[in-house]
């Protein structure tokens, strides 16, 4: 050994590769130990990625225990007091070390006795590569343990599921909220309301999306609907009325046929033409005039709303005393409260659209949590639930007869089951409602659901109703009527059409199960029972 | 040729020391780290004191050590009527040129190698006339300060049996001696050889190996023997083990009544650097440290009666604070 710099090399070196090795060591301890650490709290509680954060910590422990090796090292005087000390040196190299700069009497002669003694002695042994047997039982008990926990079948992962399966329904709640916000945005008419409704779904889609679960979801939905129908106009319904008796007592004159075909058609056109009529009332013969009036009488007394009302008994009045000009007038009023029920009808349409889709959102959210309820939130998507068709024109079944002129309200309830061999049952039931210009019905159908192991398939179709059931109630906002709303035999309440509202006595039903947290079972039997009405109603005329 | 010098001087002590063990070993027989340990202290420039029973060869230990130096030795028997004056020497009158004056006559003290056989059969007075000669190496009778021979080397020995009569040292005079060394009982082959030995019809004549030039050369390297400051603190920390406000273990806490005085660390350094000499190296180790702890100790140490109620004894206290003194504090 030449000098006691390169002792000092030597030793470094060897120093450097039992350090190595032993931080290595305590490296694999503390990963292991990590890991385990990890795997066991991902059994004690739900620990989504667990793995990405078991693995992440094996990277991070051997970095630190890199960092530890690298400036933990022993100084000089260390490295020599420790090789004296192990390779039995007499502290030689330590005191030649320490006196390196001093010039004692004694100094050079014990410098020279170190480097002898060094020179005989193997230097690297003072620092053996050796594993702590402790350490080494350590490493094998904690990867027998981690290997373990990460085999066995883990309780935690089926709760996970169901947190990942509540996530995704969350997200296609809000999804279907973003659409039906997407599909007021790009309505062809819009109305002064378009911002509020748009504001409502986005709120109600975030709330959504921020919900903890399915079932806290839910409880957005509702205020949501409250909000979306105080913007519609409660006198709508009587207006439209209104006007469907006009076009029914018009349709009867030869004057006013193309007026009552136009208000059939829709309010707008009808209030072109009611004005067209009002600009013609003096090139009227009388006859026609006097049959005018009549209908315009008749008019009258069946309209519910009373501006309508007295615009028409204004006008049948002046007609019949032959004031072409203050019926023409009377006329125009008419005309304008037309134009003010499609602008009532165009927001009721927005409206509807956006509560289809909270709709869409509420069977979304309520499916799942009556899986989560059943514990089946890990295979939310094997046993898929209808798939609602709630799109306006859109809700006929491939074997429904909708009017592709209509308008359609469609909704769907399906349950799949499958067996081991891979056949499967499904139902499928709708609703629908519908609009339009020829037979004027809307059939709606869902698909039923397909089965975790086979496949079922479920269609519900609706079949043009051809007689008409009414029962007391208003329609579904937004939803035009085909027929004229008759009072009954001995009743003031205004009837609607059974179509037009079984979807909110529907709704008015599952809001209310929703709200007091009724079992799911439960609440699908509210859910098959308006289901089976809905089958009932396509299948045939009540 | 500076660094040359104390090469030749280390060794040349490291060869006396041998020469003076394997002289004193045709006479002595066994009792092998009684020898080194009286050598260490002569090297260290130390006095020693000798405690054992009668007829375990401490007289002859001495007398052969002072056969093998050419140096002046003188056997001082420590009785209880035995005055200072005895010791050191007294003024005189006596005749000079016709007057009759006052002279000093030196006592046996000024010798190089004093042997004050049975020192505790002495009254204090009289122990405590070597006090001065021990650590300033002068006397002064009268108003006059004279310097003892050097080098100067106290032998003393005591019997710690026959304590009837005895007046034991106190603690300043046993702080004076370097080392206490327990002579002790020889072994079964030992009793062997001196039977063979000392009842054959020769005896074996020492020679002498080295004169006070020599010891005082040898004196002054070991001084110059280097010691690490790892080292020198694990000295501190034994000295201050043996305090009882100072050390963590609770045999010393519990019997110790005075722990040893910065005298004891001195002796412990210079004891262990000649002791490394001795060991043909040139620094002070751990182990000459441990090696010469006891000597250095024993009587440094001062006990409670609870300790000897116990069977306690210092000793067995240096034993168990040599066992629990951290040496090397750093790990890698």
């Amino acid at each position: 050994m030449n000098s006691l710099e390169a002792i000092i090399r030597e030793l470094g070196r060897a120093a450097a590769r039992a350090r190595a090795a032993r931080y290595a060591v305590h490296a694999l301890v503390a990963a292991l130990a990590w890991v385990a650490m990890v795997l066991v709290i991902a059994r004690l509680t739900p620990f989504e990625g667990r793995a990405l954060v078991a693995a992440v910590g094996i990277p991070v422990v051997l970095a630190i225990a890199a960092l530890a090796w690298l400036i933990r090292r022993p100084s000089a005087a260390v490295l020599m007091r420790l090789a004296d000390f192990r390779l039995g040196l007499k502290e030689r190299l330590s005191t030649a070390w320490e006196r390196r700069t001093e010039s004692g009497p004694l100094d050079d002669v014990q410098r020279g006795d170190a480097l002898r003694q060094a020179a005989g002695a193997r230097l690297a042994t003072a620092f053996p590569i050796r594993v702590n047997r402790g350490e080494a039982s350590m490493i094998a008990i904690l990867a027998i343990f981690s290997l373990a926990l990460a085999v066995l079948p883990n309780p935690m992962d089926q709760v996970l599921a169901q947190r990942q399966a509540d996530r995704l329904s969350q997200a296609r709640a809000a999804k279907a909220l973003q659409n039906a916000e997407k599909k007021v945005a790009d309505s062809s008419k819009p109305t002064p309301v378009d911002p509020q409704v748009q504001k409502i779904l986005k709120d109600a889609a975030a709330k959504i999306q921020q919900a903890d679960s399915p079932r806290k979801a839910l409880e957005s939905i509702t205020p949501a609907e409250q909000q979306l129908q105080s913007l519609t106009d409660p006198g709508t319904p009587a207006l439209s009325s209104s006007a469907q008796n006009l076009a029914n007592a018009l349709s009867a004159t030869s004057a006013g046929r193309t007026a009552a075909q136009a208000i059939t058609s829709s309010p707008a056109k009808g209030a072109q033409a009611v004005r067209d009529l009002a600009s013609q009332l003096q090139n009227l013969s009388p006859k026609d005039r006097d049959e005018l009036a009549k209908a315009l009488a008749k008019a009258a007394q069946q309209a519910q709303n009373s501006q309508m009302r007295d615009s028409l008994g204004k006008a049948s009045s002046s007609l019949k005393s032959g004031d072409t000009t203050s019926a023409a007038q009377a006329l125009n009023d008419v005309a304008s409260q037309l134009d003010s029920l499609q602008q009532q009808q165009d927001t009721d349409q927005a409206v509807a659209s956006a509560i289809n889709g909270l709709e869409s959102a509420r069977q979304e959210l309520a499916r799942q949590a009556d899986r989560d309820a059943k514990g089946q939130g890990g295979q939310a998507n094997a046993g898929a639930g209808a798939s609602p068709g709630a799109s306006p024109g859109a809700g006929a079944s491939p074997s429904g007869s909708g009017n592709a002129n209509g308008n359609g309200n469609g909704n769907g309830n399906g349950t799949g089951t499958g067996t081991g061999t891979g056949t499967g049952t499904g139902t499928g039931t709708g609703t629908g409602t519908g609009t339009g210009t020829g037979s004027g019905s809307g059939g709606s159908g869902g698909s039923g659901g397909t089965g975790s192991n086979g496949s079922g398939t479920g269609s519900g179709s609706g079949a043009a109703s051809t007689e008409r059931v009414y029962v007391p109630g208003q329609p579904v906002p937004g939803q035009s009527q085909n027929d004229p709303t008759p009072l009954g035999p001995g009743q003031d309440v205004p009837l609607s059409p059974y179509s037009q509202v079984i979807q909110a006595y529907q709704q008015a039903a599952l809001d209310a199960t929703d709200q007091s947290l009724i079992p799911g079972s439960e609440r699908d039997l509210v859910r098959q029972y308006f289901s089976q009405l809905g089958e009932q109603s396509a299948a045939g005329p009540r | 040729m500076i660094a040359e010098e104390p090469r030749v001087d280390a060794a040349r002590v490291t060869d006396l020391a041998q020469s003076l063990e394997a002289e004193l070993a045709r006479l002595i027989v066994g009792q092998q780290a009684l020898v080194r340990d009286t050598v260490i202290a002569l090297i260290a420039n130390g006095h020693v004191l000798l405690e054992g029973v009668p007829g375990l060869g401490k007289t002859v230990l001495v007398r052969s050590l002072g056969e093998t130096l050419s140096m002046s030795f003188s056997r001082i028997q420590f009785t209880p009527d035995l005055m200072p004056a005895d010791i050191v020497g007294t003024n005189v009158i006596g005749d000079e040129a016709g007057r009759r004056e006052f002279h000093y006559q030196a006592g046996p003290i000024f010798a190089n190698l004093v042997l004050a056989d049975e020192i505790n059969r002495a009254t204090p007075k009289t122990q405590s006339a070597l006090l001065e000669a021990m650590q300033e190496r002068t006397v002064t009778v009268g108003t006059q300060t004279r310097p003892l021979p050097s080098p100067f080397f106290v032998l003393a020995t005591q019997n710690p049996i026959e304590l009837e009569g005895t007046y034991p040292l106190p603690e300043a005079q046993l702080d004076r001696f370097f080392f206490k060394l327990l002579v002790p009982f020889p072994s079964e082959r030992d009793l062997l050889e001196i039977a063979r030995r000392t009842t054959g019809g020769s005896t074996p004549q020492l020679r002498s190996v080295a004169d006070a030039e020599t010891v005082l050369a040898a004196q002054r390297v070991a001084r110059e023997v280097p010691i690490a400051e790892h080292v020198l603190l694990y000295a501190a920390r034994l000295i201050g083990a043996t305090h009882p406000d100072r050390t963590e273990l609770d045999s010393v806490r519990r019997y110790v009544r005075w722990g040893a005085s910065p005298r004891g660390l001195q002796t412990m350094v210079l004891g262990a650097k000649v002791r490394a000499l001795l060991e043909g190296r040139y620094n002070v180790a751990f182990d000459d440290l441990s090696a010469v702890a006891q000597p250095a100790l024993r009587h440094r140490i001062f006990l409670q009666f609870e300790a000897e109620a116990d069977g306690m004894t210092a000793d067995r206290l240096i034993s168990e604070i040599l066992e629990h003194t951290v040496k090397e504090p750093a790990k890698a």
